[in-house]
């Protein structure tokens, strides 16, 4: 840590170029993080407010719940220490000004996936619903009366809640009622057992149901299977893992080049005696102070950043991951010194000294 | 006691027809407290002795003992190992590390070696050597003397048997030369150590016990 530290105080110019390029990578690995974890936000918000185990949907949906429609019995089938009953659609909706494309969710008030409200009232009459607080930032207000594509039927927003969006859809929450004259119209009476899935709590996922025409998928599998989201994460996964290996490769060719400018020096330490292990030890050492300082300036760059960035750009700085991946980077980058460390290993003492 | 001993050393490189003898059969002591030079013109042979008797490389036959201890068949990490405590090398090249100040570089001594040197006795090293006044400096702002000076007390730094010397005055002129020459002579009869001083210049003979000539690999006492 002596040499190391001593050296980065003396040739302040050349180790602020190696930090800045490992704090550039670090931010755009930070950066890419939270787009993929907002990305992915987008599509899940309104799946993990459930806060469920599993949803069950029809076998031949194949896991997808628009295309999943069953009636009320299967209900019957199903074991479960919470079970809620959901029914889905999707819509463009208008206040007369404003669009949007949104999600409408049929439940039953008094279950599990009933969300909380944060801002005005629960549904209570026909037609009423709560809506995504996403809506809120695109204009949309309470009281607000909605133009459905598909359906004369109007609804009215009478409250919002927060973090409400499926598939990159604002949810609309309403009474299961209210759900089926949306999508049947004149046909709701006589298809009023109609819904898509049923969502459930459970320690028991292997005795749900002895239904074959019906599939259990647990909540994480039932996300990955949402239209675009695992094309979507591995898209962004893709970059960070090549930002992993490109500031270990950077970290490997600035300290070898810096190793190999020293040779002599080290070479004459090694004369003295110095040995391989101190000198080693003293690269690690300085490749660590470089990224920790490099990562730590990104991170804190890569926050800043998100701060400003306007309410289109999804992005959501999950801190648990950074840190992860924080740690990766300079992990990889202790692994590009190795190669300079080979070389000081190498290094013959005696050619060094130009005998 | 023989402090250094080199028994029937040889070193040569190459094979066949391309053989070079660097250094013919050797037989060589050194006592405590002896300043020994060797000189010869270059390419004698005088750093590849220098270079075996320090445990830098290995002979190609013989055997080379420093302080009863057998050096000649030890790895590299071991003779690393007694470079480093019994050893002081002073070096044609500056052995200076240059992002470090005077003071840093014997702190960095300090840190690898054992049997460090007290506080006074570094003081005392450093007046020895008239450099107290140079501890915050920077290689590159001290003068050729000055670092030559400085690599002396880094050779001196806590007592090596055997002090090494390769050119040491190779980049100073006569003044400077003679003022080295003055203290490798003081510190070797004040700490009773052996120094060695391998050089071309026949003027600093004057300062030595003993003189080898070397030449074209052989090495032979000079009677005075």
């Amino acid at each position: 840590m002596f040499l190391a530290w001593n050296e980065i105080k003396k040739n302040k110019l050349r180790f602020i170029l190696i930090t800045g390029v490992l704090m550039l990578v670090s931010y755009l690995v930070f950066f890419l993080s939270g787009l993929a974890s907002g990305l992915e936000n987008l599509n899940r918000e309104a799946v993990d407010k459930w806060e469920a185990t599993a949803i069950v949907v029809t076998e031949e949906s194949d896991k997808s719940m628009p295309q999943s429609s069953m009636t009320l019995d299967a209900l019957d089938d199903i074991e479960a220490k919470d079970k809620a009953v959901i029914g889905q659609l999707n819509a463009i909706a208008t206040n007369g000004g404003k669009k949007a494309n949104v999600a409408i969710f049929g439940i039953h008030k008094d279950e599990f996936i009933m969300p909380k409200v944060s801002e005005g009232e629960t549904f209570s009459a026909d037609n009423d619903v709560i809506a995504s607080d996403s809506l809120m930032e695109d204009g949309f207000e309470i009281g607000d009366k909605l133009e459905l594509s598909s359906t004369d039927e109007t609804l009215t927003i009478v409250g919002f809640t927060e973090d409400a969006r499926f598939n990159a859809a604002p949810v609309l929450y309403g009474d299961f009622s209210t759900f089926q004259r949306v999508k049947f119209g004149e046909a709701a009476e006589a298809n009023k057992d109609q819904m898509n899935g049923i969502v459930l709590r459970t320690d028991n996922l292997s005795d749900v149901t002895d239904n074959d025409a019906l599939e259990v998928v647990e909540i994480e599998e039932f996300i990955t299977s949402l239209p675009g989201y695992t094309e979507q994460s591995l898209t962004l996964s893709f970059m960070i893992y090549f930002l992993f290996i490109i500031s270990s490769v950077i970290v490997a060719i600035f300290l070898y080049v810096l190793t190999v400018q020293k040779i002599s020096m080290f070479g004459v330490m090694k004369a003295q005696g110095i040995s391989n292990g101190y000198l080693s030890r003293s690269v690690v050492a300085q490749t660590f102070i470089l990224a920790i300082i490099g990562v730590a300036v990104g991170f804190a760059l890569a926050l800043i950043t998100g701060a400003f960035l306007p309410g289109a750009v999804p992005v959501s700085f999950d801190i648990a991951t950074m840190i992860i991946y924080g740690a990766i980077l300079i992990a990889v980058a202790i692994i590009g010194a190795v190669f300079s460390v080979w070389t000081i290993v190498k290094i013959d003492p005696l050619k060094a000294i130009g005998g | 006691m023989a402090v250094l001993e080199l028994n029937q050393v040889t070193k040569s490189f190459g094979t066949g027809h391309k053989k070079v003898d660097a250094l013919k059969e050797t037989h060589f002591q050194a006592e405590k407290g002896e300043l020994i030079a060797v000189i010869g013109p270059s390419g004698s042979g005088k750093s590849t002795f220098l270079t075996i008797a320090g445990g830098l490389q290995t002979p190609t036959d013989g055997e080379v003992i420093i302080n009863n201890q057998n050096i000649t068949k030890l790895s590299e990490q071991k003779r690393s190992k007694i470079r480093l405590q019994e050893i002081g090398f002073i070096l044609q090249a500056s052995n200076l590390v240059p992002f470090l100040t005077v003071r840093n570089q014997m702190k960095l001594l300090d840190q690898v070696k054992k049997n460090n040197m007290s506080k006074e006795e570094l003081t005392q090293l450093y007046n020895g050597l008239g450099i107290s006044d140079l501890l915050d400096k920077y290689p590159a702002d001290l003068s050729g003397g000055e670092r030559q000076r400085v690599a002396i007390a880094k050779a001196l730094y806590s007592n090596p048997s055997i002090l090494l010397a390769d050119e040491p005055t190779a980049s100073l002129d006569s003044d400077r030369a003679y003022e080295v020459m003055e203290l490798l002579q003081r510190e070797t009869k004040s700490k009773n150590t052996t120094t060695i001083v391998v050089t071309h210049d026949t003027r600093l003979i004057s300062y030595c016990d003993k003189v080898y000539k070397m030449t074209d690999g052989d090495i032979k006492l000079e009677e005075n």
